[in-house]
């Protein structure tokens, strides 16, 4: 059943200023503090923008400066979606003789979802392949860097913070030279009269392809243009890529390559490929305070032996507060082994001896075992049997120096025993 | 292929006019009438179940598409006193791939676009774009330039009528008869197509 499989159906705690509990493939590990990170606990830094669909690098500076959109690349005010370039022809004169006349190009935008075109606006369509749209006052910057002087946001220091939210604006900080000076904002002033509605603003017939949704006009918050006919195509939205930075030790967890085409990273410390991971194999049907055993899977990322002491949880424990059975966890250790990536290939290998007791282990394939557990199920409600348990495993730093001990040439770097809660998810009650 | 069609009254055969460009592999059921300069994929399947279909000139129909005049949903093929109602589609349309068009009156210069899906009381007049995945079952007559796109069936009315696909049409006429055999019209004599 591919609903086993789901990957909120074993969640691993967090202990960060947050207790955060989220499926291993969500989470990352620090590998020089041991400990396992979620998005929360990390902070959150940009690495470089890029324009979605020309695929366009763009220095911060120059990003900053175009107010984080792209040169060439426009969105469709109707529908949001990527304007294309189409031409025609169109007879033109000669600029030598006026007399004759040749077939020119002609460049308009249009949308291939809607069907919109900058002919519906009236922009005249443009000889030049590239269109770049006209500057236009940009009102709302100017409101936003007034704010921010107004409230001494500007500095560059205070972005310096981990973990304060950072604020798009705070780049958006003063020349040197220019001293901060407070701009007075009027606050608004209620008026006796308004302006008249029209005469025939009850007896004219709406016409509604006319009338603009409020996310086109608010997609616009200049202008924000009433009628269908003064949307105006902006340009599109730059995205950026983040990167990931452990606020404890400062050590970069997740680095995307720079390149926008690539999906690689430099740095990639996540979770998955550090700690032994727990699924759902098989759930047999559960019954209100019957034993049921459930069918684990746990896999090892690592190319080195690893050794994993499940415990249940004890009474009283403050991290078991969503568990709604109680189970019986092996108590012997488990042993998988490490992940060979040629192992498929090897076929003079000699299989592996672990001894396993078959109570507990269902069964083994290379750095994956099955084990079984026992469910009691405690409560009779309707909602999902939750079970929680620790798992132990040693784990080898690979990062840390290794001291060179006197015994042997080839120093193995010592293993520390890490201990996370993990809880699983099983399902209703069966009826 | 033209003797099974001949087995049935002359009323139920399909008269395609000289200039169209018809592949057998398609599927044309009926009484159906095709106007000349259309081209009908291979896999496109025109089916006159409970009425004849009159198609204009320069239509561009795509592989699998489905073009049918079916029997309304609650009454049976055998009732008596069903009028059999024509369906007309007008010149200038194109039906996208995969597309279903049920509805009885199509006019010129129409779009309907993949996997869409129209009703039996849809009225298309002309420029109209039915979107992608659109299904369309109201019982009305679409205004003239309107474009239905998007999950939630949206509207907008645009300025100018979708173009027509006249180069598409001409490259076709040139190609497909290199790779496919055509069906010509039962009737008079056969003139064969324009290359």
């Amino acid at each position: 059943m591919a609903s086993l499989l789901q990957p909120n159906r074993v969640v691993y705690l967090v202990c960060g200023e947050k207790k955060i509990r989220s499926p291993l493939s969500q989470l990352y590990f620090c590998r020089y503090c041991s400990e396992l990170r979620s998005l929360e606990c990390v902070s959150h830094e940009v690495d470089s923008h890029y324009c979605p669909s020309c695929l366009e690098n763009m220095p911060s500076a120059e990003a900053k400066l175009k107010k984080n959109r792209c040169a060439n690349c426009f969105d469709c005010p109707c529908c949001m979606h990527t304007l294309s370039t189409r031409a025609t022809n169109i007879p033109a004169p000669l600029p030598d003789d006026p007399t004759k006349t040749a077939m020119k190009k002609a460049y308009y935008l249009a949308c291939g979802f809607c069907r919109w075109t900058s002919r519906d606006v009236g922009m005249a369509d443009k000889s030049v392949e590239i269109i770049y749209q006209e500057g236009q006052p940009d009102r709302v910057l100017v409101f936003f860097h007034v704010t921010q002087e107004k409230y001494g946001l500007g500095t560059r220091l205070q972005r310096q913070r981990s973990g304060a939210p950072i604020s798009s604006l705070a780049g958006l900080s003063l020349k040197e030279g220019e001293d901060q000076k407070e701009i007075n904002i009027e606050p608004a002033q209620a008026l006796d009269e308004v302006e008249p509605l029209p005469e025939d603003c009850y007896t004219r017939p709406i016409s509604l392809p006319e009338v603009t949704t409020l996310r086109q006009r608010l997609l616009q918050p200049d202008f924000q243009p009433a009628g269908a006919s003064q949307l105006h195509p902006k340009h599109k939205h730059l995205l950026m890529k983040r990167s990931l930075r452990c606020r404890k030790c400062e050590h970069n967890l997740s680095k995307p390559e720079f390149n926008p085409t690539s999906i690689k990273f430099k740095i990639q410390l996540v979770a998955v490929s550090y700690i032994p991971e727990v699924r759902i194999m098989s759930i047999p049907n559960l019954r209100y305070m019957k034993e049921s055993q459930v069918l684990l899977t746990l896999t090892n990322p690592v190319e080195t032996i690893t050794h994993v002491t499940l415990v249940a949880c004890e009474e009283g424990d403050s991290d078991d507060i969503n568990s709604t059975a109680k189970v019986i966890v092996p108590t012997k250790e488990l042993v998988l082994a490490g992940k060979d990536a040629a192992a498929e290939y090897d076929e003079l290998a000699e299989p592996q001896d672990f001894q396993d007791d078959p109570d507990v282990v269902a069964f083994r394939k290379s750095n994956k075992i099955g084990f079984f557990i026992k469910v009691i199920p405690q409560k009779e409600e309707d909602e999902d049997v939750t079970v929680s348990f620790k798992i132990r495993h040693d784990f080898r730093n690979l990062a840390a120096p290794i001291r060179p001990s006197e015994e042997s040439a080839e120093a193995v770097p010592e293993a520390i025993w890490l201990t996370h809660h993990v809880e699983l998810s099983l399902g209703p009650l069966a009826n | 292929r033209m003797s099974e069609v001949n087995k049935q009254t002359a009323q139920k055969c399909a008269k395609i006019a000289a200039g169209a460009v018809v592949c057998v592999e398609s599927e044309i059921r009926g009484d159906v009438t095709i106007g000349a300069r259309t081209v009908v994929h291979p896999k496109a399947r025109i089916i006159a179940e409970a009425g004849p279909i009159i198609i204009g000139e320069g239509n561009l129909i795509e592989e699998q598409a489905l073009i049918i005049n079916s029997y309304p949903e609650n009454i049976m093929p055998d009732t008596e006193g069903v009028e059999p109602k024509v369906m007309t589609v007008g010149t200038n349309n194109v039906f996208e791939v995969g597309c279903v068009s049920q509805a009885l009156k199509i006019g010129d210069n129409n779009v309907i676009e993949s996997k869409a899906d129209l009703g039996r009381n849809v009225i298309l007049t002309s420029g109209c774009i039915v979107g992608a995945c659109c299904q369309v079952n109201t019982c009305e007559a679409v205004p003239e330039n309107t474009v239905i796109y998007g999950s939630n069936c949206i509207r907008r009315v645009q300025t100018e009528k979708p173009q027509p696909q006249t180069l598409q049409l001409d490259f076709l006429m040139k190609i497909l008869p290199n790779y496919h055999h055509l069906k010509k019209t039962v009737k008079g004599s056969t003139t064969p197509v324009r290359n």
